[in-house]
């Protein structure tokens, strides 16, 4: 209904128009704006909210999801946030207010008291608009759109990483969230001046990367520790390779490594050490060289639970202690508490290609507690916006897009987990908070997303702000017996996965019913990246073969026609 | 001081004028200084292999242009047996040095380089080119010196895979060595003293007794070699394991031990190693100074690249020209030699590794299923398998003429003992790999003998089998040159095939048909890589993988 207007508005935002979508919104009806500004994409949100002037701010806000309405405010600035509460209808502020969970109500009590003579004397409207940008301080990294494509081999472009602005100021944490093969990795390797960007430029201090050398450091996931040097000669490679002498290195790696609690540690090999130990002595080597900033790639997801939570406790010791140089940190991870937990400004990427979707800080004190009010609104928050559908941002490239559609991704999830998904809800009364799904099969977002957005690519299931909800045809599939399951599974396919109509209708035609896959590879080559190519056929094998719609000769590598009387009876 | 001697008296000998009759002294008591003699021959050409195999991986894993050039061409020559390159390398060693025996001598060594140098060289450029890429990342990160990165990451890294190859390599070595020390060229009979010679010389004597000894001299020195040089070498390189969990077990070495205990060398290690290595890593350090003269550097660097590869596409021309020009003087007759050669050869190879398969699948398969008896086993055919092929033949062809029967079997008797024992080892490997639970499937079920071996056994010893067949087929070819056409007592035995054509025109000097053969055997040798073995290989290790992941 507000689809026509959404995208007329996003077509407006796309040419930069921000003033003329505040005019459209103001136009509008209270309810039919905030509809509409919800229906676009996040990072847009945020710009947008910016914007308003603080009466429609305040005439929207409360209409908006109390969670949203919270964090949107805290986009602003802290000023300019009291002044949009106070101009909010009294009723409907307390209404917001009531329905926050209890830590954020009493946060935003706080701040709403702690700046009360200043708004009062402010008169609570005239805020100047260089309060905004409270006292921005000089970013140490600075990318400048900064855009990853990689060439094909048939010489068209697959683009990973669209145009991104992006900085990182000293004294914060900054935790690049988002799903995995979002381009997380490339977007670090960029900043940290491992990979030089297709386009764009990374600023360190103003100076672009060829003219500076940049003191950085990374953790990385698999440890990258050399397993023929000992811990000790481990943590002095790179001091060694700065030309530090013989003593002085050995005082600088022993200091670090007892730092990180590796002491008596020095003359073992990394193969005798436990995961969680070995990351240690990744944590020594790079904080060695006292880097201004400190990268980690996903540095505890190779670790058990217990480990990576205790390894987390002591580095936020280390920085809330002040014990390390380190001006910045600058995480990428796809655990949504670790970011919440850790970081002081998280940025959400989305996917295909990647672009930042949300950037916003996480107002509320270390150490923070992880069943804290606050911090599962947080937590919660997130998981809202990554189950978002991600709408099309940016400026329409329209004949581009339409191609790319008739192609959309397959998600890599198992016909079995489908199943299981889908009668886990049906035992929950057909509806249920994909948080608490989450939390209670111990799946990470990153590994129950894409069975969620399977079940909804076939109509089992449709999910809304973070709730997902059986459909009847869902319903009907989780009561089924196992032959009528694939039965309504193949129709279900057929009628929404074009790959597998493509493939059925080949086989339909052809005369001898079978067909190479390397054709169909050889389609997708021109849409995907080899690895998603790799994952989508594998995925496409997966679902026809459970819905009897082929079978797969894996010695040739050919689809075959299933035949239903040869294998019914 | 014995060391300092033996350096003396090879430098000696190597000035001496040419002998092209060298007289081998058949007394057992000359066989230690036959034995010093092959074996510095052998130190010699290794490490000139190691040395070039370095720089060649390096080369062409740093530089996706030299990549694409350096990669088929390493792959190409992998498979030219080495025996064809003997000629041409012994007469342009030769020409060069024409008065001294340093010429026959160096010929010999650069001979045995080429045997060896091929699969060292490929396992350094793929292990450089298998460094985790978060290891490069973080080398670059820290903005490692090419020295540390070097010292530190690229040769660590490499260390494994061309520790195995090096043995691999001098055993091949061994091989190249037994011909290469004496032979005819044209109208010249080179002769080197050592162990080759000396085993040569014995059988067309048919002196029993020094066969005997010389045989007892090779397999002690190569047992020597393996226990004084290998093993502790391999016990050593265990810590350049990329694994993630310590061995339960790994190789010891009584030697190594005793080295790492030795207080003196490691007092040595200490003043002259260490210190050194100090001092060139903190000299190549950069520090944290920003690299000025890159763009110069850069520029310099694209400059020779290009003045390299011009030199190297000219020079390839010239010897493709040259070669195009030789090869229009071959007679009809020459070529139908050569082709009917080719298939005789072939059909001889195939049927040998059928012939060796028939006896190693179930004779590896009754030890590996038995622990114990494998045990035993293993060691005995890796010892038989190290003894160079060559070394036997006049033994066989002595009691084969004694029994009677021609070259027809003799020559496929001489290419199975160069090649059965790759394949039965790897045969034991795999039938003693079969995990446990499977073979108690089997009983569970009460599959039968036959159903067993279809549904079990056979499946799981073939990526094994593949294994050994690829190294069997191309020793195969490799043993071919000598096992078609040998010269005994004054006589020549010859049958069809391409390697009696091979040394007939090694023996004759006829360069034309020898160059021929060459380009055919290169051809038949890369094409059943490509057809038979590389396909079974992928197949092997896909379907037949003992694995599920």
């Amino acid at each position: 209904m507000n689809r026509t207007r959404a995208d007329e508005l996003q077509t407006i935002l796309g040419q930069g128009g921000w003033d003329r979508a505040v005019a459209i919104l103001q136009r509008l009806d209270p309810t039919v704006a905030a509809d509409t500004f919800m229906s676009m994409p996040y990072e847009d949100q945020q710009v947008l909210f910016r914007r308003l002037p603080i009466e429609l701010a305040a005439k929207l806000a409360p209409i908006f999801p109390y969670y949203h309405t919270f964090v949107l405010l805290h986009s602003l600035s802290k000023d300019q946030m009291i002044a949009v509460v106070e101009k909010m209808n009294p009723i409907e502020r307390s209404m917001f207010l009531d329905e926050l969970p209890e830590g954020a109500w009493q946060q935003i009590t706080d701040e709403l008291s702690e700046h009360q003579p200043a708004a009062s004397l402010a008169g609570g409207v005239s805020i100047s608009v260089q309060d905004r940008a409270a006292a921005p301080m000089q970013p140490i990294i600075e990318a400048r759109w900064i855009e990853k494509a990689f060439q094909r081999p048939d010489g068209g472009q697959i683009q990973v990483i669209a145009p991104t602005n992006l900085s990182v100021e000293p004294g914060v944490i900054v935790a690049l969230l988002g799903p995995s093969g979002s381009g997380k990795s490339t977007l670090l390797r960029m900043l940290s001046g491992l990979t030089a960007p297709s386009a764009g430029e990374v600023l360190w201090h103003g100076k672009p990367l060829s003219e500076s050398t940049p003191n950085a450091a990374i953790v990385f996931q698999s440890f990258a520790l050399f397993p023929w040097l000992t811990v000790l000669e481990n943590v002095e490679v790179p001091l060694l390779a700065r030309g530090v002498k013989h003593a002085e290195r050995h005082r600088r790696a022993l200091r670090t490594l007892h730092s990180v609690g590796l002491k008596g540690f020095e003359t073992a090999y990394p193969k005798e050490l436990s995961g969680g130990m070995r990351q240690r002595v990744g944590f020594a080597r790079a904080l060695a060289v006292e880097p201004e900033v400190l990268f980690m790639d996903e540095p505890f997801s190779a670790l058990d639970v217990l480990t990576a939570e205790n390894l987390r406790g002591e580095l936020m010791e280390l920085w809330l202690g002040k014990k390390i140089p380190t001006k910045s940190i600058f995480l990428v991870t796809h655990n949504i508490e670790e970011a919440v937990l850790l970081a002081d400004r998280i940025i959400v990427l989305g996917r295909d290609p990647a672009k930042v979707r949300a950037d916003f800080r996480v107002p509320f004190p270390q150490p923070r507690e992880r069943n804290s009010a606050e911090f599962l609104l947080y937590v919660d928050y997130i998981y809202k916006l990554m189950t978002q559908p991600e709408l099309a941002a940016g400026p329409p490239a329209a004949a581009d897009r339409e191609v790319k559609k008739s192609y959309r991704m397959l998600p890599h999830a198992r016909p079995g987990s489908i199943a299981g998904l889908v009668e886990l809800l049906n035992d929950r009364g057909g509806k249920e908070d994909l948080y608490r799904i989450a939390e209670e099969l111990l799946m990470e977002l990153d590994d129950i997303l894409p069975i969620v957005e399977a079940a909804t690519l076939l109509s089992f299931v449709k999910s809304e702000h973070g709730d997902i909800e059986l459909t009847s045809s869902g319903k009907a599939f989780a009561e089924a017996d196992i032959s009528t399951r694939k039965v309504q599974f193949r129709e279900a396919a057929l009628a929404h996965v074009t790959l597998l109509q493509q493939m059925n209708s080949a086989l339909q035609s052809k005369s001898d019913h079978s067909m190479p896959v390397e054709l169909f590879r050889d389609t997708l080559d021109e849409h995907f990246s080899d690895d998603d190519v790799q994952r989508q056929i594998e995925t496409a094998l997966n679902w026809g073969r459970y819905g009897d719609i082929f079978a797969y000769d894996s010695e040739n590598d050919r689809l075959l026609m299933h035949q239903p009387n040869l294998a019914d009876h | 001081m014995a060391l300092f001697y033996g350096l003396l008296s090879l430098a000696r000998y190597w000035t001496a004028p040419v002998n092209t009759q060298a007289n081998i002294d058949l007394n057992p008591s000359a066989l230690p200084a036959y034995a010093l003699f092959s074996v510095a021959r052998i130190a010699v050409a290794y490490f000139l292999s190691l040395a070039v195999s370095v720089i060649y991986g390096y080369v062409a894993a740093n530089s996706a242009k030299a990549e694409r050039l350096m990669i088929p061409l390493l792959d190409t020559l992998q498979s030219i047996p080495v025996l064809c390159f003997l000629p041409g390398v012994m007469i342009s060693m030769v020409a060069l040095f024409p008065t001294t025996q340093l010429g026959v001598e160096l010929g010999s060594i650069l001979l045995i380089f080429t045997g060896q140098v091929w699969n060292m060289a490929f396992s350094v450029y793929s292990s450089l080119k298998s460094i985790p890429r978060e290891m490069l990342e973080a080398a670059r990160l820290y903005r490692l010196s090419w020295w540390q990165k070097l010292v530190q990451l690229e040769l660590p890294h490499m260390a494994i895979g061309l520790i195995w190859n090096s043995m691999m390599s001098v055993a091949g070595g061994w091989f190249a060595l037994m011909v290469c020390e004496m032979f005819v060229l044209g109208n010249r009979d080179l002769r080197l003293p050592g162990l080759g010679s000396y085993l040569q010389t014995a059988s067309n004597a048919g002196a029993t007794r020094s066969i005997v000894w010389g045989l007892i001299a090779m397999v002690a020195v190569i047992i020597l070699i393996d226990q004084l040089v290998w093993r502790p070498i391999i016990a050593w390189s265990e810590k350049f394991k990329f694994e993630q969990v310590e061995a339960s077990e790994s190789p010891g070495s009584p030697v190594l031990n005793f080295l790492r205990r030795s207080k003196l060398l490691s007092r040595i290690a200490s003043v002259s190693v260490a210190p050194a290595r100090e001092a060139l890593t903190l000299y190549f350090a950069r520090g944290d100074a920003v690299p000025q003269a890159a763009h110069h550097e850069r520029n310099l660097a694209k400059w020779t690249s290009w003045i390299l590869a011009a030199l190297a596409t000219g020079g390839v021309l010239y010897a493709v020209g040259k070669m195009g020009l030789m090869l229009t003087s071959l007679a009809r007759s020459d070529l139908r030699d050569i082709f009917w050669g080719a298939g005789a050869t072939f059909l001889r190879i195939e049927l040998t590794l059928v012939l060796a398969a028939l006896w190693t699948i179930p004779v590896g398969v009754f030890i590996g299923l038995r622990p114990k008896l494998s045990a035993i086993a293993q060691p005995m055919a890796q010892i038989a398998a190290s003894i160079p092929a060559p070394a036997l033949f006049p033994i066989v062809l002595l009691l084969l003429i004694r029994v009677g029967g021609g070259l027809g079997i003799a020559s496929i008797v001489l290419l199975l003992l160069g090649t059965q024992w790759y394949i039965l080892f790897n045969v034991i490997a795999g039938a003693s790999a079969i995990p446990s639970d499977l073979k108690e499937v089997c009983e569970t079920f009460h599959l039968s003998k036959i159903q067993r071996w279809r549904k079990l056994i056979l499946p799981a010893i073939f990526p094994y089998l593949i294994t050994g067949f690829v190294t069997a087929s191309g020793g195969a070819w490799n043993a071919s040159i000598i096992a078609e056409y040998f010269r005994f007592r004054n006589q020549t035995f010859s049958i069809t095939g391409l390697g009696a054509v091979i040394s007939r025109a090694t023996d004759a000097g006829n360069f034309p048909v020898l160059l021929g053969a060459t380009i055919v055997i290169s051809a038949m040798v890369v094409t059943v890589n490509r057809l038979i073995w590389r396909r079974l290989y992928t197949l092997a290790s896909t379907r037949f993988k003992l694995e599920f992941t």
